[in-house]
């Protein structure tokens, strides 16, 4: 995103479309790494995001980094630091 | 304050060669049913048959030689981004383009269509899609179905299901022939047409039987079924993208579609799926009264019970 104009750099993604304008948006953003954080414990990978660079940080127990796009890169982020997909219906 | 959806409408038709498809568009071409529109034929067969068919149209666009949802692909998106260049060109809205019907053959996959348009960075932002219609003919689908996995698919993916030739057909096949269908496509409407004209189609007894299909390709043989979702009355949007994003993740290829509304911040979103293709959300006008299947998403696949969507969502809302 345009740090002057706000225009994003690219079309949001589906999951990002039930926030209009900036403050809905950084306050669904804090909100879904609230939920993934807690989705994923015990998965070995963690989640984070401090609303200023874009996207979704994700780390695995080894320590190693990734910055995902969106939650559709991040799930497969997930599968490959897990060995397997993480599917919320096994919870 | 919600933006109004402003983007160009595309409206998908299928159906076999002969389904009787271009006689339904031409006529509601002539009825104006979609308004300003442009239509772009796909033949996949090298002579263009319905050409000739189709001159009600605004404009039309013949795309001869290859599917769309495959080696055709890059001439589909061609098109489109010319619709969408010329549309954002017409400053007087009162001619602007509204609508795109795009006819494709009875083998083409919506997913991949719907895939296509999100996956580029101009188009997602121009176009929603608005409808998935296939053309059923009444007397040769039952053969059609059994025999082309691609069709079965193409049905799946439809929001509307709309039977030719029911008046040539017995009621007894008929009856059988929709509910073979509603068992590939739960949440499609039916209904029938005769040269375009909207025929009145009874109820589908719940007891009727489908015709036991044999399983193709490496099909699932499973039944699918519909689940419904009740998110409330205010939904955490984010929560249930968290949830269906995983989901759609791990299992994609089990949810055939997912369909609903939900009130959001940013408007009433339609949230829609073709297996593992979702379309942006269009946003849908307020209603002056709430609409009671807001918020109830429509879940339909194999290899799930309603109670496990229900309890696994439960745990990302809490």
């Amino acid at each position: 995103m345009c740090n002057a104009c706000g225009f994003p750099a690219a079309p949001g993604h589906w999951t990002e479309a039930g926030a209009a304008t900036p403050h809905d948006r950084i306050r669904e953003r804090f909100r879904r790494v609230q939920v993934l954080q807690k989705v994923l414990q015990g998965t070995g990978v963690t989640a984070h995001d401090g609303g200023i660079v874009p996207g979704i940080q994700v780390m695995s127990l080894t320590g190693a980094q990734t910055i995902v796009p969106d939650l559709e890169a991040l799930w497969g982020e997930v599968a490959k630091l897990r060995g397997r997909p993480f599917d919320p219906l096994d919870l | 304050m919600t933006q109004p959806e402003g983007r160009l409408r595309l409206t998908l038709l299928g159906g076999f060669l002969g389904s009787g498809k271009t006689t339904w568009l031409r006529h509601h071409l002539f009825e104006r049913t979609f308004g300003r529109v442009h239509v772009i034929v796909n033949e996949a067969a090298q002579a263009p048959v319905d050409d000739v068919l189709l001159h009600g149209a605004d404009q039309m666009t013949l795309l001869a030689g290859a599917c769309v949802c495959c080696a055709g692909r890059d001439a589909l998106q061609r098109t489109l981004l010319d619709l969408c260049d010329a549309r954002s060109r017409t400053a007087d809205p009162t001619t602007r383009l509204e609508h795109i019907v795009l006819e494709t053959s009875g083998l083409a996959d919506p997913g991949a269509i719907l895939r296509l348009i999100q996956d580029h960075p101009i188009l997602v932002r121009q176009i929603v899609v608005a409808e998935t219609i296939v053309i059923v003919d009444a007397l040769n689908a039952i053969d059609q179905i059994r025999q082309e996995a691609l069709s079965r698919k193409q049905i799946e993916a439809a929001d509307r299901l709309i039977l030719t030739k029911t008046d040539l057909t017995a009621p007894s096949a008929i009856t059988q022939l929709r509910a073979t269908l509603r068992a590939l496509a739960p949440g499609a409407a039916q209904s029938a047409a005769s040269f375009g004209n909207a025929l009145a189609l009874p109820d589908l007894p719940p007891g009727a039987d489908p015709i036991a299909l044999p399983a193709l390709d490496d099909q699932d043989p499973t039944p699918i079924h519909a689940s419904q979702l009740d998110l409330g009355d205010t939904p955490d949007w984010t929560a249930f993208t968290v949830w269906l994003s995983a989901l759609l993740h791990a299992r994609g290829d089990q949810i055939v579609r997912v369909k609903g509304v939900v009130r959001t911040p940013a408007g009433r979103l339609l949230l829609q799926t073709v297996r593992r293709s979702v379309q942006s959300p269009e946003i849908l006008p307020d209603p002056a009264t709430p609409c009671e299947t807001d918020n109830i998403i429509a879940v339909i696949g194999r290899g799930f019970t309603q109670d496990q969507l229900t309890t696994s969502l439960a745990r990302f809302n809490a």
